[in-house]
């Protein structure tokens, strides 16, 4: 049983009965994870490596106990998997998930010396295994429970908030708070950045990419010719493509006043949207040009029939009904802009890269995560929005 | 009236449609018949000019098609496909009027039309108005398509096997609406179909095709009568098309006024058939039967030996 095998399931039948496997398996990993693995690391000061802490330790005997009742409930109601217990363990998961932060106040309580102000709590394996976990977790009751995405998604940003106001008023010991402070406004700023970018390149390769695959639809012979350059252009490595762009541009801004007024340089903006626009037109174009050719040829021979001129054909009938497949062209596109502009840290473009490269030169993993974090967030936001809008433009809600 | 003349489809070499020559006046209901790759189908999509023909001259309401803007022509003909060409994003009220928006009329006119047709095939606006496509049975989504045809009161309809993806009960009572339909509209239909009994049931003229050539064409009855070869003959039916001939012929013109005998048993309408006559026959061992208008009143007498002795004289009357 995975994941996948959840999705044709229609209804809780008779192999409903059956032990869930993959919940009581994620269960059973999630309870070891949380007895064998360090739950937080404590260290003095930024420069020194910290040391790990179980979970007796971390959480003090009441928070452990609660933690594995909690764990082990997943496991028991997927033992006998009905509606009424993936609803119990929705909530066990829910709770948990709220619980995480407040744990961590617990070892900060627990672990740290309120004589050393420098001190840091960092999040040690089992806590990334269980906060991972717990999320495989969700996405299978939300399969099992046959529930939209809205309803995990709101219970999602309620946990949210609740981590945001923890993070905000009691955790100043936490490392990746820490590293947030000691850089807000930076941090705001790479935020801004990052989303600028992934929308100037995506706003742009949707235009561009709508435009090629409505040319490759009327000439044939551009469809192989563009489809092959593409694909090629897909294959050079990131990291190469902005060196190939240094050259040309560094040349095109000193030779060109208008360019170099524009902002164009060998680093910076400039190369990081080239080579952004140059990865999303693939499948931008891929996508857009399958969604208009995929239209039932009947329908559009009807529309033709019913007397329909051809612009009539296409802004009512090909656009309107190609528009599903071609927003998650967007969806696929945007999702891959936003972790690819990590990369553009390194010329310069700045975005949330610059944490991690700079986290990185360091070997301060707080700081990576606190770049890598958020990229995480905003793709998985920018996920689920495109989605449902995807599904919300089916035909007549068609599924 | 749709007339065409030494018509031919070239596709490159390949002659989809041969020199054919056709005439169906206005009101009349035409059927193209033959199997699958025969030319039925692009000789309709000729008409309206969704293929244009290589040669010959097709003529609608005394102009040749190629003087009509084909698509102002395709908004006065009615067009039918076999899996509805429905427009799934939209409504069934919305695909309904189509046609009468494309035309600019207003939306209260079209809002009307619409009642008035789904009235017409027996579909409730409350009910399926704001249905989907998706939503509606095979025979429901085909009422659709014929009402989205008929939306703007077109002259002339054409049908490409509209039926042929239904079952065969549904079918049967599209057919009947469709003839209902056409007894009172009056519309001139091009209906292609591969189904021999939906063309005899349907058609005024009937058109036998076979590799883009038309082989025979005339009134049902005079080609069950005289089939001009063997393969016209089996598309027919071989040797049902006795009884196939029978179905089209009324009881009433078979029958004789009252004989001196006493009355047969069995009593069957004026109306019905000959072919449901003579089942009547075999069921009830008899070789008379009473015949009764339609308030059981018996009005003659129908005979098995007289019916055989006419059928002999070749006299069957040609229906409507």
């Amino acid at each position: 049983m995975s994941l996948l095998d959840a999705l044709p399931t229609p209804r809780l039948g008779w192999e409903g009965r059956r032990p869930n496997g993959v919940l009581l398996s994620l269960s059973v990993v999630m309870l070891a994870a949380f007895w064998l693995f360090d739950v937080v690391s404590m260290a003095p000061n930024r420069i020194v490596a910290g040391t790990g802490y179980g979970a007796l330790e971390a959480f003090g005997w009441p928070g452990a106990l609660l933690a594995t009742l909690l764990l082990s409930a997943i496991g028991i109601f997927a033992w006998q998997p009905s509606v009424r217990h993936y609803r119990a363990l929705l909530a066990s998961l829910v709770i948990l998930l709220a619980l995480m932060p407040l744990g961590l106040m617990a070892s900060s309580y627990l672990l740290i010396d309120p004589a050393l102000p420098q001190a840091r709590l960092g999040l040690g394996a089992a806590y990334w295994v269980v906060l991972f976990l717990l999320l495989l977790c969700l996405i299978e009751a939300r399969l099992r429970l046959k529930l939209s995405r809205l309803l995990p998604t709101l219970l999602l940003t309620g946990v949210a908030l609740i981590w945001w106001l923890c993070a905000a008023l009691w955790l100043d010991n936490l490392a990746l708070v820490q590293e947030f402070r000691a850089r807000d406004e930076q941090f705001v700023r790479a935020i801004g950045q990052h989303i600028t970018l992934v929308s100037i390149a995506v706003s742009i390769s949707v235009i561009v990419g709508t435009l090629l695959a409505m040319l490759m639809r009327r000439y044939s012979r551009l469809q192989k010719v563009a489809f092959a350059l593409l694909n090629f252009l897909q294959t050079i490595p990131s990291i190469a493509l902005f060196g190939l762009l240094l050259g040309p541009l560094a040349w095109l801004a000193a030779n060109v006043p208008f360019l170099a007024q524009l902002g164009v340089s060998g680093i910076g903006t400039a190369p990081a949207l080239i080579a952004l626009i140059t990865y999303s037109l693939l499948p931008m174009v891929r996508n857009t040009y399958i969604a208009l050719e995929e239209v039932s040829p009947a329908t559009l021979e009807a529309a033709k029939g019913m007397g329909m001129r051809s612009g009539q054909r296409f802004w009512q009938v090909r656009l309107p009904l190609a528009l599903p497949v071609l927003l998650e062209g967007v969806r696929i596109t945007t999702v891959q802009a936003i972790g690819l502009t990590a990369v553009a840290a390194l010329i310069g473009a700045g975005g949330l890269g610059t944490f991690i490269f700079q986290g990185l030169g360091q070997a301060a993993m707080d700081m990576v995560l606190l770049g890598a974090l958020p990229i995480l967030m905003l793709a998985l936001v920018v996920d689920a929005g495109l989605g449902a809008l995807a599904e919300a433009l089916r035909p007549g809600g068609m599924q | 009236m749709i007339e065409l003349a030494h018509v031919s489809k070239r596709f490159g070499d390949e002659a989809a449609v041969d020199d054919i020559s056709l005439h169906v006046p206005k009101g009349k209901f035409c059927a193209l018949v033959g199997t699958s790759g025969c030319g039925k189908s692009t000789t309709l999509r000729m008409i309206n000019r969704l293929i244009e023909h290589s040669e010959g001259d097709i003529i609608l309401d005394g102009q040749a098609i190629e003087a009509y803007d084909p698509v102002k022509l395709r908004r006065r003909i009615g067009y039918v496909i076999q899996h509805t060409g429905l427009f799934p994003h939209w409504t069934v009220a919305r695909n309904i009027g189509l046609v009468p928006r494309l035309l600019k009329w207003s939306a209260a006119e079209v809002q009307a039309r619409v009642e008035e047709l789904m009235n017409l095939l027996g579909l409730s606006e409350g009910e399926f108005g704001h249905k989907y496509p998706h939503q509606l049975s095979g025979g429901q989504a085909q009422r659709v398509g014929v009402a989205r045809a008929l939306a703007a009161d077109p002259d002339i309809l054409l049908m490409d096997e509209p039926f042929g993806a239904l079952d065969p009960i549904t079918r049967e009572k599209l057919q009947d609406e469709l003839a209902r339909i056409q007894a009172k509209m009056h519309k001139t239909v091009v209906f292609v179909t591969h189904d021999m009994d939906e063309a005899l049931k349907l058609a005024d003229h009937l058109v036998v095709m076979r590799a883009g050539r038309i082989v025979q064409q005339g009134s049902p009855l005079a080609l069950l009568q005289h089939p001009i070869d063997p393969f016209v003959e089996s598309l027919l039916g071989g040797l049902e098309r006795g009884l196939k001939q029978a179905s089209l012929t009324r009881v009433k013109d078979h029958m004789t006024s009252m004989g001196q005998a006493l009355p047969a048993q069995s009593r069957i309408p004026a109306d019905f058939s000959l072919r449901q006559a003579l089942s009547m026959m075999l069921r009830d061992h008899c070789d008379r039967l009473t015949v009764v208008d339609s308030h059981d009143v018996p009005v003659g007498e129908l005979s098995l030996r007289r019916i055989i002795k006419e059928a002999q004289l070749d006299k069957g009357s040609v229906r409507e």
